[in-house]
C-alpha cells in the first residue's frame, strides 16, 4: 500500500470515527506498522497524517528516544523513536522509513507528534470483537504501552495504547532526567 | 455603528477613565490634594455620567451625580478633600467600576448591587460635606432655575403645531380645517402656514389627494393631552408635532430631522409663522450641521433612545474628544488584528528567506538582486508590525499602585510605591504575561518582606517602608527590578525550611546564591502561617516558570535587614528576532544577534581548555561540539562566536559561521519544558529547523559543569525534577 492510498483510508477512517460515534460503531479501524519485523497497531483516530523520514533536527542532550523535530509546514514537530522507546534500541534509518504524525492531547489541548516507523503497513477495518483484552504479558514490550490484541486469522497484532506510549509528561520528565551529557569538561 | 458596538465603546473609555481617576486619588493620598487631581477624578465622574445618560443607564448617572456633586464642591472650594473623601471616593470609583462590568454583560436598567450603592450614596451626601451640604443643596436650586430659565429655550410663547396629514386623508371624509376649527374653540391661532411645495402642476392635481403641510402657531392655556386629543381620530400615515411653548432649541432640532421636508426650507416657515425668530434659526441649523456629522448622535435621535437634550451634551463632548484625538493622532485596533498580522509577518519572513535560498541557488544575479531588496522591506515590515504591538511597561505597573495601597493597609503597614522606567517598552503579549508573576513578587514583598511600623522604627529604619519598580532595556531585553526595603530573606530560614522540606540535604555546602534559589523550588514557602496574601498554594517555584516560560529569567538579591530586590531580564518579544545563525556539526543553531558582540576565526593555539586568548585576553568559551556530544568529524577550522550578556561573556566555538537572519520564533512545546538550553526554535530558508540557544542558561550550565566536574556528572536540565501531574 502506497502512502497516498493509505491517507485515503486515513481520510476515510477519520470520518467514520468522527460521524459514526466510537462505541456504538460494530467496526474499527486501525494503522499497521512494522518496528524490526515486528507489526504493531494504533487506532486510526489517532493518526492525522503519514510522511516520508527526512529532513530531522536533532536536539542535543535527548535521551535516545526523541530524534529530533521536523518542520511540518510551519509547526515544529517532535519526532520519537518508539523502538527506543521500547528500550529496544534505536531505529536504523532505511528507504521505507516513515514518520506517522498522531494526534495527542496535552493538557486538554491537542499536540501533534511524529512516530519513526520501519515502515507502514495497511489500514485494517475489522468488527470490534476481534480486539482482545491485553495479555498481562508475552507482548515484549510494556504492558501498559499495550492496549489489547487483534485477533486476525493468521496472527496477532498487538495495538499500543498511543496515550501511554506518547504520553508527553513522561517523556517530558525523561527529557529532564537524562544526562547523556559526557563526563569530561565541556567548556 | 449599532448600538452594541457604541455601548463597548462607552464600557470602554468609562474603564480608562476610572483608572485615571484612581490613579489621580492615589497620587492624592500620597502626596496631597490636588486641584489637577480634584479636576481629574471630576472629568472622570462627569464624562461618564454625560455617556451614561446618552445610554439611558439612569443608575449610572445618579450616581455619578452624586459624586459629581460633590466633587464640584471641593472644586469651588466648599468643601475639603479630606482623607475621608479620598477613600470614599476609591470606593465610589470601585462601585462604578462594577456598574460598567454589569453594563457590558448587558445589566443596563439596575444596579446590580444596589446596597452597597445606597451605602456610598448615604455616605457621599450627609457627613463628608457639612460645610459643603449647604452648597449642595444650592447647586442643585441653581440647576433647577437654569432648567427653567434655559438660555437654549426659544422665545416663542406659543404652541407649535405641525401638521403634515396622510395624503388620502380628504378620500376618508376629513377636512384639514376642521382641525384648525376645534383648535379656535381650545385657544387662539396665531398663525397659519401652508407648505404647498408638493404641488404637483394644474394639469395632474388631483383634488383628492391633500399636498398640503401645516405649520400652526397656537396660544393656549391648555395642556399637551387636550391639544394632541384634537388629532385623535387622525388617519394612519398622519405626522404631528408638537412643540411646547418656550421649547428648547433642541426639541426643534430634532423636529426638524423628523420632518419630511429640507431643514431650511422648513425653518424659513417656521421663522415666517413666527415659531423661531431668524436667530433661533441660525442656531438650531448649526446644530444640525456640527452634529450632521457625529454619527453616533443620530443613532439615538433615531432610535429614540433618549431625549434630544441628552444628545446635545454628547454632541458637545465628542466634539471635544475628537479635537484632543486629533492632537496625538491614536487609532485604536483590537489586539487579535495585530496577532494576525504579526503571525502573517512570520510566514513572510520565512517565505522570504526561503525565497533567497532559491535565488542563491539558481544563480541568477538579477533574481538574486530583487530578493534582496524584497528581504529588506520584509525586514522593515517586520520591525514596524513588531513596534505596533510594543507598549510602554507601564501599563502593567499601573495596577500596582491600587494593589499595594489595599494590602499595605489590610497588613497594617505603611508602605511607599515608588515607579520609574515606566516608558521602557515591550511586546504586548509579554505585558499581558508577566502581570502575574509581578504581582506575585510584589505580595510576597508586602506580606513577608516589609515590616511592621513598630519593628521598622526599632531597626533604625523610616516608618514608612517602599517598595520600587524599576525598568530598563538592556541588550535586546528588558530587565525589571521589585526592590523592597524590608527585612531581607534570612538564610537561615531559608535553609532550615528547605532541609525540613526535603529540598535541601542538611550538611549540603550552599553557596549564598544557592540558598536564595531555594526559594524558587517548588513546595517551598517560608512564611509560617499561610496567609491571605502570598502562600495561596502558588509560590515562587511557578513566578519562575511563568518567567522562564516568557523565555525569561530571574532572580533573588537580598542583603539581612535591609532588603529583597527581585530582578526579571525577559526578552522584548516572543515573536520574532534578529538572529545570528551558524553550525555545530550538521545542525544549525540561532542565538539572538543582538547578544553577538563579534566572530572570529578559532587560533587553535589559543585555546587552553575552557579559557582562549581573544584580543589578549581570556575569555572563558563552551565549545558546543563538546557540550553536545555531537559526533560528525570537526571541520578543520573552527570560528568563535562572542557573546554578551549583561555584564557576562562568553565564546561559543562552532563548526562554521552561517550569517545573519531573521528567526520566527516557534516553541519547542511541553515536551521540551524541561530542556534548559534552547529557548524555541525557527524554520530556516531551505525548510529545516534550527535550535535556538539560551545563552545566558547555556552559561549556567557550563559554569555548573565545571563546577561539579568533579563529580564526573553533568546537568544540562533543571536540577529538580518532579513528573509533574496532569491538572
Amino acid at each position: 500500500m502506497t502512502t497516498a492510498t493509505m491517507a485515503r483510508e486515513i481520510s476515510k477512517g477519520g470520518s467514520v470515527s468522527s460521524s459514526g460515534g466510537v462505541e456504538r460503531d460494530p467496526l474499527c479501524q486501525y494503522l499497521t506498522f512494522s518496528l524490526w519485523g515486528e507489526s504493531f497497531a494504533i487506532p486510526i483516530e489517532h493518526v492525522r497524517e503519514i510522511i516520508e523520514f527526512g529532513g530531522i533536527t536533532t536536539i542535543p542532550m535527548m535521551p535516545p528516544f526523541l530524534r529530533g523535530v521536523i518542520n511540518l509546514r510551519g509547526a515544529v514537530v517532535p519526532v520519537v523513536d518508539v523502538q527506543a522507546r521500547f528500550g529496544r534500541g534505536e531505529t536504523n534509518i532505511a528507504k521505507r522509513t516513515c514518520v506517522v504524525i498522531v494526534e495527542v492531547l496535552v493538557q486538554e489541548s491537542p499536540h501533534m507528534l511524529g512516530v519513526l516507523v520501519d515502515s507502514v503497513s495497511e489500514v485494517l477495518t475489522l468488527d470490534r470483537s476481534r480486539l482482545e483484552a491485553k495479555p498481562s504479558f508475552g507482548s515484549g514490550i510494556r504492558s501498559d504501552f499495550v492496549e489489547g490484541i487483534l485477533n486476525l486469522e493468521d496472527r496477532f497484532i498487538v495495538t499500543l495504547d498511543i496515550d501511554k506510549v506518547l504520553s508527553v509528561e513522561e517523556m517530558a520528565a525523561l527529557v529532564g532526567a537524562s544526562s547523556s551529557g559526557r563526563p569530561e569538561d565541556p567548556a | 455603528m449599532d448600538m452594541a458596538a457604541a455601548r463597548a465603546t462607552l464600557v470602554q473609555e468609562s474603564r480608562e477613565l476610572l483608572s485615571e481617576m484612581e490613579n489621580a486619588l492615589l497620587e492624592m493620598e500620597r502626596n496631597g490634594t490636588s486641584e489637577e487631581g480634584v479636576h481629574a477624578v471630576f472629568r472622570a465622574a462627569h464624562t461618564i455620567k454625560g455617556s451614561a445618560g446618552l445610554f439611558g443607564l439612569e443608575h449610572v448617572v445618579r450616581f455619578t451625580h452624586s459624586m459629581e456633586s460633590v466633587l464640584d464642591g471641593v472644586r469651588a472650594g466648599r468643601a475639603e478633600m479630606s482623607a475621608e473623601l479620598l477613600a470614599l471616593m476609591v470606593d465610589c470609583g470601585d462601585h462604578l467600576s462594577s456598574l460598567i462590568d454589569a453594563v457590558e454583560q448587558g445589566i443596563l436598567d439596575r444596579d446590580p448591587d444596589s446596597e452597597r450603592a445606597g451605602a456610598l450614596l448615604d455616605r457621599l451626601s450627609p457627613p463628608v460635606a457639612d460645610s459643603g451640604s449647604r452648597a449642595l443643596t444650592e447647586r442643585v436650586i441653581e440647576t433647577r432655575a437654569e432648567e427653567i430659565a434655559s438660555p437654549r429655550a426659544v422665545l416663542n410663547d406659543a404652541w407649535h403645531i405641525s401638521l403634515r396629514l396622510a395624503r388620502d386623508v380628504l378620500k376618508s371624509g376629513m377636512d384639514p380645517m376642521s382641525f384648525l376649527n376645534y383648535l379656535s374653540g381650545l385657544g387662539e391661532v396665531l398663525a397659519v402656514e401652508l407648505l404647498e411645495d408638493d404641488l404637483p402642476p394644474l394639469s395632474e392635481l388631483d383634488p383628492e389627494i391633500l399636498h398640503l403641510g401645516i405649520e400652526v402657531r397656537f396660544s393656549s392655556e391648555a395642556t399637551r393631552q387636550q391639544i394632541e386629543a384634537a388629532f385623535e381620530f387622525v388617519s394612519e400615515g398622519s405626522l404631528i408635532r408638537i412643540l411646547p411653548p418656550h421649547a428648547r432649541i433642541e426639541e426643534y432640532l430634532e423636529f426638524l430631522r423628523t420632518m419630511p421636508e429640507s431643514d431650511r426650507r422648513l425653518g424659513e416657515i417656521l421663522v415666517a409663522c413666527g415659531a423661531l425668530t431668524p436667530n433661533e434659526l441660525e442656531k438650531v441649523l448649526a446644530f444640525q450641521r456640527e452634529s450632521g456629522e457625529k454619527p453616533i448622535g443620530k443613532i439615538f435621535v433615531e432610535e429614540r433612545i433618549v431625549p434630544p437634550v441628552v444628545v446635545e451634551t454628547a454632541l458637545r463632548k465628542q466634539a471635544v474628544t475628537k479635537a484632543s484625538s486629533r492632537d496625538i493622532r491614536v487609532v485604536k485596533v483590537e489586539a487579535e488584528k495585530l496577532d494576525i498580522l504579526i503571525d502573517l509577518v512570520g510566514e513572510l519572513v520565512i517565505a522570504s528567506a526561503a525565497a533567497r535560498v532559491a535565488a542563491l541557488g539558481e544563480g541568477a544575479k538579477a533574481s538574486a538582486e530583487a530578493v534582496g531588496t524584497l528581504a529588506t522591506l520584509v525586514e522593515e515590515i517586520r520591525d514596524s508590525a513588531l513596534g505596533l504591538r510594543m507598549v510602554p511597561i507601564g501599563e502593567v505597573f499601573q495596577r500596582f499602585p491600587r494593589m499595594v495601597r489595599d494590602i499595605s493597609r489590610d497588613l497594617g503597614k505603611s508602605v511607599e510605591l515608588v515607579i520609574s522606567g515606566a516608558e521602557a517598552e515591550l511586546d504586548k503579549s509579554m505585558v499581558d504575561r508577566i502581570a502575574d508573576p509581578l504581582t506575585h513578587i510584589v505580595r510576597n514583598s508586602l506580606d513577608h518582606g516589609l515590616e511592621t511600623e513598630a519593628v521598622r522604627i526599632a531597626a533604625g529604619k523610616p516608618a514608612q517602608g517602599t517598595i520600587s519598580f524599576n525598568a530598563y532595556h538592556e541588550t535586546g531585553s528588558i530587565v525589571i527590578e521589585v526592590s523592597d526595603d524590608g527585612a531581607g530573606i534570612r538564610r537561615d530560614k531559608v535553609l532550615a525550611k528547605a532541609i525540613e522540606r526535603g529540598i535541601a540535604q542538611a550538611g549540603q555546602e550552599l553557596t549564598d546564591r544557592e540558598i536564595l534559589n531555594l526559594v524558587f523550588e517548588a513546595g517551598f514557602s517560608t512564611a509560617d502561617s499561610v496567609s491571605d496574601l502570598s502562600g495561596r498554594g502558588v509560590g515562587m517555584d511557578v513566578v519562575r516558570r511563568n518567567v522562564e516560560a516568557l523565555r525569561g529569567e530571574i532572580e533573588l538579591q537580598s542583603v539581612e535587614g535591609q532588603g529583597t530586590t527581585t530582578r526579571l531580564r525577559l526578552p522584548l518579544t516572543l515573536a520574532i528576532i534578529d538572529g545570528f545563525h551558524f553550525l555545530v556539526g550538521k545542525s544549525s543553531y540561532v542565538v539572538p544577534l543582538d547578544m553577538v558582540k563579534e566572530c572570529a576565526d578559532l587560533v587553535e593555539s589559543d585555546l587552553h581548555g575552557g579559557i582562549v586568548r581573544f584580543r589578549g585576553e581570556p575569555l572563558p568559551v563552551i565549545q558546543l561540539r563538546k557540550l553536545f556530544s555531537v559526533d560528525e568529524p570537526p571541520s578543520r577550522r573552527r570560528s568563535l562566536v562572542v557573546a554578551q550578556h549583561g555584564s557576562q561573556r562568553v565564546g561559543l566555538v562552532v563548526d562554521q559561521l552561517a550569517g545573519e537572519l531573521q528567526a520566527v520564533i516557534k516553541p519547542l512545546g511541553p515536551m521540551f519544558r524541561n530542556l534548559r538550553a534552547v529557548g524555541g526554535t525557527t524554520i530556516l530558508g531551505n525548510g529545516s529547523v534550527a535550535l535556538i540557544l539560551d545563552i545566558p542558561r547555556l552559561a549556567q550550565i557550563a559554569v555548573e559543569t565545571s563546577a561539579e566536574r568533579d563529580l564526573g556528572r553533568t546537568i544540562f536540565f533543571s536540577k529538580k525534577q518532579e513528573v509533574p501531574s496532569c491538572n
